[in-house]
């Protein structure tokens, strides 16, 4: 008896729980597929992950959190949810003064704890100070190159939302 | 009866019209939409397509671009690139059928900002190619700027664009 008593009701009820599933998949939780090894060791090629848009609605960004940013501010006003975002982790927030000193983030001249970062670094990148609405925004692979790494200031209407898992 | 009978036709006849007008006069922005969809479709290409349709697409892509057309490549940990005229938009698309077997690039989330002159253009994109059916891909941000000439949408300059600053 998969349908229950009234059929027509049952496919109703089904029909509107895909609408629902779809509507929150694409403006709520948003699915996505990690696709690079730029936030090894904390997230792989190919593992599946979702972004929580509502995260930053009570509070803004915090430092230390992974978010999906959208590869464009052109593409900020958009409420639908972009094909293709970063996934960085944000280490500097506005108004930071943010540099790399033997791989060490220093954060206005004091050294970043990074206790997720677990990989050999050796980045030496001059100090620079974030916009008031700007974070510096890293992945948590960082044995490569310098400027083989995807990395800088994105704006606030950029970032989408938080990584959840 | 006679008259709902004929204000439906009435109605018909309309909307078809307006139908009609969409499609034999497109809006820019609708314009510029399915130019995009056919340098996406002419970039892509199968692997073994015969010669004689490579040779078309090219000529097929060369004709979508102005005869000035400048091509701006500055991707993270590579080398800047600059292309300049159609010839050489002709012969870096042979040197991709050289490189790759198979092809397919897509344009997602295209954001077109048609200019107060109704005659130029911009639009921030998301492109995505796919080489040999890997299931990697390379996604990269970029501006396509056109501009109206003889009353052909064509590009006059493609840039990369960084997401992070």
């Amino acid at each position: 008896m998969i349908f229950g008593r009234n059929p027509k009701i049952t496919l109703l009820r089904a029909a509107l729980w895909a609408v629902v599933l779809l509507l929150i998949s694409k403006f709520v939780f948003v699915p996505v597929r990690v696709s690079g090894i730029s936030m090894l060791p904390t997230y792989h090629d190919r593992q599946v992950n979702f972004v929580n848009r509502l995260s930053y609605l009570r509070h803004e960004p915090q430092r230390g959190d992974v978010v999906a940013i959208r590869l464009s501010p052109a593409l900020s006003t958009r409420l639908e949810a972009p094909h293709a975002m970063l996934l960085k982790r944000i280490v500097a927030m506005p108004g930071e003064t943010v540099s790399f000193v033997g791989g060490h983030v220093m954060i206005n001249g004091q050294m970043l704890e990074e206790p997720y970062e677990t990989l050999e670094c050796f980045w030496n990148i001059p100090a620079e100070t974030l916009g008031p609405d700007e974070y510096f925004v890293v992945g948590d692979n960082r044995t490569m190159a310098e400027q083989d790494h995807t990395k800088g200031r994105c704006k606030r209407s950029q970032i989408l939302g938080k990584v959840i898992l | 009866m006679k008259i709902i009978f004929r204000l439906l036709l009435a109605a018909g006849f309309i909307a078809l019209s307006a139908w009609l007008w969409t499609i034999l006069f497109p809006s820019p922005d609708k314009a510029i939409r399915h130019r995009l969809d056919e340098i996406a479709r002419t970039a892509s290409f199968i692997a073994d397509e015969s010669p004689l349709l490579i040779a078309g697409k090219a000529q097929k892509m060369a004709g979508y671009m102005s005869t000035n057309i400048e091509v701006t490549l500055d991707v993270a940990g590579e080398v800047p690139h600059k292309l300049s005229g159609r010839d050489e938009i002709q012969q870096a698309a042979a040197g991709a059928h050289m490189a790759t077997r198979s092809l397919v690039v897509q344009f997602l989330d295209p954001e077109v900002v048609v200019g107060a002159d109704k005659q130029s253009a911009t639009v921030n994109l998301t492109v995505k190619a796919q080489p040999d059916g890997q299931k990697d891909f390379i996604v990269q941000q970029m501006r396509f700027t056109f501009r109206k000439m003889n009353g052909e949408w064509l590009v006059t300059r493609i840039e990369t664009v960084r997401a992070l600053s």
